[in-house]
């Protein structure tokens, strides 16, 4: 009877296991159509769909506000009894902390943050890697040797991307020299564009950006200069001027991350993937010449083995500190927490 | 001169609420000639030649253009006609040259403005008629004369033969003037014809043809211009039927209340007009000033209760003097107003006549209230209490007040001002747009403040008014008082002499 | 004949409620019809869209209102939108035209954060943190407000400029003290202060998912319907919002009125950027304030400046807001549909508005003869 008892206890067990698909809930910062950072989360979701097919059931919300508006949308996902929740912008941090606690059935994944709890993890891209690689891109193909830089915010993820690029750029012309321009902001194609013709101005002939909207590159397009996007291929948005982008590529982390979800394996571990898990990478336009793309390629590889890393002493910053001695290579919170340019950055930090 | 009549306007009449504004109003332009309209302010002027150019719409009444019936539904329609109107606020965009401005008024000035060709037939009608302007200054540098003349180079440009001027001296100086005038000889020698708002006499007289003199909405004769004089208009602005059939309380006059002393205001055109005038109103009478309108009435009145800041002199309440633009401490001081703007000074239209009674209840108090505790009953009670007491027929004490009639509205503003027991009271036309039996209540209501003792200041047009209830005369010309007369019919003469400019002294 | 438009002389006193009920009921049918067509284009028969339709309709307007998650999530819209709407009536019933709610909450958040992480960081006791932060909140905004109160009464600039200039100030100052010398030592460089302390966070219940704000408001609400209603300053107010001119004449310092007007109104702006700190944030971030002081203005307006039915309308405007969240979290209608909805709604209501104040009226013309 026993036997019997715990039998049908197991059947009801995997057959409701079977029966529920697993729920699973995108919260975007930004519209879906902006082709940039929501964009690729977005990708990510849609190659979960194609992957699970029936055994997943996937939604999601655009525009969601940092601040109390993230918070209801996080609980009203975790009202509903959804298995797991992205939240997708650094600003829902806070929103997520408080939300994981009243829900511990419901896994959270907070991208870009770095608090947890037992249900919340967080994870990020090492996109330091392939912006070193656009760097080498950028370096290679100046001619005034004045690269401008189109930043989004003054915090450490774009201060250590624009510190890798400039690494890249040191790497194959130590006489160009990075200007950045800050536009604080992730998505408003007229500043943006506003703040890529300052560079412009000023003799830039590549233009480099942190934002979601292709405008930068559309201004580097108007004046007949090089390009190098980010997120996604930008290339159709700038055909003559788009040389290469690193962008992110969340598919196959996602699909991770839903497996151990579903087979009960999901641990609060901060992930923070590289080329390597093809969390990010980069491309290449037609407009690289081969030489330089034969470079890339193989600095890629070099990455993706543990044989090269972006940053690598000596690391001087603008004042002409020392920062990291010959070969010394920066620890993973010294690179999560950056506050200062390299040397051959121009610009400051607000 | 030709003598078909280009215009006639038959029978118009246009009410608005409270206020016959035109009754019956006929008039007729001839070919080539100036046609002035005279009247008070709110004799129906202006309120006319806004249905004429389309802006309102007549209750009844026709138009005819040359002997053919028109609609004019607005004043681009108007301008087809062949109308044109320059108002007193002019529309000019101040960024725009002069030639663009002109531009603008052409319904069809094509896609591409030929700014050439503009500018030099700006050029050759601005020689032609005398009145200069570079047709490629900016508006925003230029004078309110230069701009009038803007104005009038639209219509001439537009090809406009009724020309209609509103009150376009109000803004120009002697020489504008001068300039002006020739511009409209040469107009009318051409054939043109101009309707000319005014309520100044001299001018009326030095430009016009003919003369329809308008009064409460009402044409009061048309004359032709050799066959009348200043006096002869004076009588027919202020009216001829001046009939004492009330006998006035004889009170015993006390101190003086009211003393001003040397007095000058500027209005806002920044011009003085109120010029080193003294007075005196003892407690018990009333002295009403006489005077066409626009002599420095209102600034007067509005610089004694504390609204306009004087230039220079010195005004004493019951031997208190009074401070610049201080309205509270006037009202704390026992002075009243009953304003001529009813509307759009004594009373918030979209508020309850309660509200409107105890607008100044916080500065002086109609009824006892913790500024912190507002008492809604007692209010209520002591506004019931007054509507009673004025016979102010309203629905409620909560209906709004801009639905109550124009002698009701009065009624809400006396009782207001009244009920206080004020030591002086300004009234300043206080009977404007009443029919017979509010105006009654009004002289009333006056009256027995009289006899209760307080000084009253009375300014008004109508002679009829000022003899019922004046005990002296004063006369207003150019803001400087002209002389005294009693209350009585038989000074009209001189009283009319005086409202034309002369001294008493002088004959 | 002819039709002509013509003003109404007299609004019914009913309207007031009739014209938002059928304007929001029109904006739901229009709606309704946009949603059918884009589920029919989805699930491909009509039947099934229709049930879709009606399915979404329902979450839509139950879960705000009637489940307890969605209640909380409508409060937590409702607070800051209800206070800077009271602060906006403030001046609005004197017709002075303060655009600078979001700017005015902004600083009320912004020197409560100063008051919590630094200059009261001393305070224990809950009770005096949280009056402190009130206040310093409130007097924060009222300062802000004070700028273009002291440039309207002495050199009579136009208030809705510089209020809504001061807006994009005040927003730049948060951002360089959240990028800058706020930014928390232990966020590893991320923007934003360090967290409130716990003395200096609201009482909540329910899983911290309301905190006790709306009474904040609530109590607010009724003070300032007891100014309107009850007090001298209410009555002149009404005086100096409906003619200028009459206000003079009966003696008020309209001066004083402004200034004091536009003070009192920054300073509830202020108080509600304090609570929303309190109460929700917990630390100042860069763009906290999704347009509150923006979208108040419409709710103020809505109301009619009637403060207890400004937390009426804020109330079922942060519902509209956690109802519209939910037809995308559930189903998947695109963000740009739902701002189409919330367009539609506003475009209705003040559609109807406008509209109620008209007639159609024929009017006979006389033939013209040219």
């Amino acid at each position: 009877m026993k036997r019997f008892l715990l039998i049908l206890t197991l059947l009801l067990v995997t057959t409701a296991m079977l029966a529920a698909p697993l729920r699973v809930a995108f919260i975007y910062v930004a519209p879906i159509g902006d082709g940039g950072w929501s964009f690729m989360h977005n990708q990510g979701r849609l190659y979960l769909e194609k992957v699970f097919g029936s055994d997943i059931v996937t939604d999601f919300i655009e525009n969601v506000p940092e601040g109390a508006e993230g918070e209801s949308v996080f609980r009203g996902y975790a009202q509903r009894g959804y298995d797991l929740v992205f939240g997708t912008s650094f600003g829902y941090m806070d929103s997520m902390v408080k939300v994981s606690k009243s829900f511990p059935k419901t896994t959270f994944m907070h991208c870009s943050g770095y608090q947890v709890t037992d249900n919340l993890g967080t994870y990020f891209g090492r996109m330091y890697e392939p912006r070193f690689l656009s760097g080498l891109v950028a370096g290679a193909m100046t001619k005034t040797n004045i690269i401008g830089y189109v930043a989004a915010f003054p915090i450490p993820e774009v201060i250590r991307g624009i510190n890798a690029f400039a690494m890249g750029v040191q790497y194959v012309n130590p006489q160009a020299k990075v200007h950045v321009v800050w536009s604080n902001t992730w998505f408003d194609p007229a500043r943006e564009k506003e703040a890529a013709v300052s560079l412009l101005d000023i003799g830039a002939d590549v233009i480099a950006q942190h934002q979601d909207s292709p405008a930068p590159q559309q201004a580097a397009e108007d004046r007949g200069v090089y390009s190098i996007g980010y997120n996604s291929d930008m290339s159709a948005f700038a055909p003559k001027a788009f040389l290469a982008a690193p962008v992110w590529n969340w598919g196959p982390y996602y699909e991770k991350i839903v497996r151990s979800v579903m087979d009960g394996t999901w641990t609060n571990a901060q992930y923070w993937g590289g080329i390597n898990d093809g969390a990010v990478d980069i491309v290449l336009s037609d407009l690289v010449p081969s030489g330089v793309a034969k470079l890339v390629m193989s600095m890629r590889n070099a990455i993706v083995k543990g044989d090269m890393h972006p940053f690598v002493g000596p690391i001087y910053d603008q004042a002409g500190n020392l920062k990291y001695a010959e070969g010394e290579i920066p620890s993973d919170g010294d690179l999560l927490s950056m506050d200062w340019f390299i040397n051959n950055v121009v610009g400051k930090i607000q | 001169m030709e003598d078909f009549p280009v215009l006639e306007m038959k029978h118009i009449s246009k009410s608005f609420p409270g206020v016959m504004a035109n009754d019956d109003i006929s008039l007729q332009l001839k070919k080539g000639e100036v046609h002035a309209l005279l009247g008070e302010n709110g004799a129906g002027k202006t309120t006319l030649m806004n249905i004429l150019f389309g802006i309102y719409h007549a209750d009844r009444g026709e138009v005819f253009i040359n002997n053919g019936k028109v609609s004019i539904t607005s004043p681009s329609h108007a301008l087809k006609y062949g109308i044109g109107m320059v108002q007193q606020h002019f529309t000019l965009v101040p960024s725009f040259t002069v030639a663009e401005n002109v531009v603008l008024g052409l319904k069809d000035f094509g896609f591409v403005i030929k700014t050439k060709t503009v500018e030099s037939k700006i050029k050759e009608l601005s020689e032609a008629y005398g009145l200069p302007v570079n047709p490629r200054a900016r508006v925003w540098t230029l004078s309110v004369g230069e701009r009038q003349r803007i104005e009038i180079l639209k219509l001439l440009y537009t090809g406009a033969g009724i020309i209609i001027l509103d009150e376009p001296t109000a803004v120009l100086t002697p020489q504008e003037s001068d300039m002006l005038f020739k511009a409209i000889r040469k107009l009318v020698s051409e054939g043109s014809s101009v309707i000319f708002i005014s309520h100044k006499l001299d001018e009326v007289l030095a430009i016009s043809d003919r003369i329809t003199v308008l009064r409460g909405g009402k044409v009061v004769g048309t004359v032709e211009r050799e066959k009348i004089d200043r006096r002869g208009l004076v009588r027919m602005m202020v009216g001829r039927d001046v009939l004492l059939d009330q006998e006035k309380p004889v009170v015993e006059t006390g101190r003086a209340i009211l003393k001003i002393e040397n007095l000058n205001v500027k209005n806002d055109k920044d011009l003085m007009s109120v010029r080193d005038l003294s007075l005196e109103i003892r407690s018990g009478e009333i002295l009403g000033i006489a005077g066409v309108a626009g002599n420095g009435q209102r600034e007067l009145a509005e610089a004694i209760y504390g609204l306009r800041k004087k230039v220079s002199g010195r005004i004493e309440l019951d031997g208190h003097e009074l401070r610049q633009g201080n309205v509270a401490e006037r009202i704390r001081a026992g002075l009243s107003f009953i304003p001529q703007d009813r509307k759009t000074m004594a009373t918030c239209p979209n508020l309850s006549v309660m509200s409107n009674l105890f607008m100044k209840n916080s500065i002086c108090e109609l009824v006892h209230c913790s500024p912190w505790k507002l008492d809604g009953r007692r209010m209520h009670s002591k506004a019931d209490e007054l509507i009673g007491e004025f016979s102010i027929s309203t629905p409620s004490a909560k209906t709004e007040v801009r639905y109550l009639s124009g002698g009701n509205l009065q009624k809400v503003v006396l009782a207001r001002e009244l009920s206080n027991e004020p030591k002086v009271i300004i009234a300043e036309h206080p009977t404007r747009g009443l029919d017979i039996g509010a105006m009654e209540f009004v002289y009333k209501s006056l009256l027995s403040q009289k006899e209760r003792g307080a000084a009253i200041l009375l300014l008004a047009g109508e002679l009829y008014e000022i003899f019922r209830l004046s005990d002296r005369v004063a006369v207003i010309y150019e803001g400087q008082i002209m002389g005294y007369t009693p209350p009585d019919p038989s000074y009209i003469e001189e009283i009319g002499f005086m409202m034309a400019g002369a001294r008493q002294e002088d004959h | 004949m002819k039709i002509r438009i013509e003003k109404r002389l007299e609004i019914p006193r009913y309207a007031g409620i009739i014209v938002p009920v059928i304007s929001v009921a029109v904006a739901l049918l229009i709606m309704g019809i946009i949603l059918l067509v884009f589920f029919v284009g989805r699930l491909g028969n009509l039947s099934s869209a229709f049930r879709e339709t009606v399915e979404a309709y329902k979450e839509m307007l139950t879960w705000p209102f009637a489940n307890r998650y969605g209640l909380f999530s409508t409060f937590m819209r409702m607070v800051p939108l209800a206070f800077v709407a009271l602060g906006l009536s403030f001046a609005y019933r004197m017709k002075i035209w303060n655009i600078g709610g979001e700017g005015q909450l902004y600083m009320g958040a912004m020197v409560s954060t100063w008051g919590a992480l630094f200059l009261f960081k001393d305070v224990k006791s809950p009770l005096i943190m949280i009056v402190l932060l009130s206040i310093v909140g409130a007097a924060a905004g009222a300062a802000w407000a004070l700028i273009p109160a002291l440039m309207k009464a002495f050199a009579r600039t136009d208030e809705i400029v510089v209020t809504l200039m001061l807006n994009y100030v005040a927003i730049f100052w948060v951002d360089y003290l959240v990028y800058g010398p706020w930014k928390d030592p232990k966020g590893y460089g991320f923007p934003g202060t360090a967290p409130f302390p716990d003395q200096a966070r609201l009482p909540s219940f329910f899983d911290d998912e309301f905190h006790i704000g709306v009474f904040i408001a609530l109590a607010v609400a009724v003070l300032l319907q007891y100014i309107y209603r009850k007090t001298g300053w209410g009555f002149n107010s009404q005086i100096v919002g409906d003619n200028l001119l009459a206000a003079r004449y009966s003696g008020i310092n309209v001066r004083n009125y402004t200034i004091i007007a536009l003070v009192v109104s920054g300073a509830i702006a202020g108080l509600g950027g304090a609570v929303q700190m309190m109460g929700v944030q917990h630390r100042l971030q860069h763009g906290f304030s999704p347009g509150y002081g923006y979208t108040a203005i419409i709710v103020a307006w809505l109301a009619k400046l009637n403060p207890l039915a400004i937390l009426l309308v804020s109330f079922l405007f942060g519902g509209l807001l956690v109802g519209n969240d939910q037809l995308q979290m559930f189903y998947k209608l695109p963000m740009a549909l739902i701002s189409v909805f919330q367009g539609l709604v506003l475009f209705c209501l003040l559609g109807g508005e406008a509209v109620s104040k008209y007639r159609l009226a024929i009017v006979k013309e006389v033939p013209e003869n040219e």
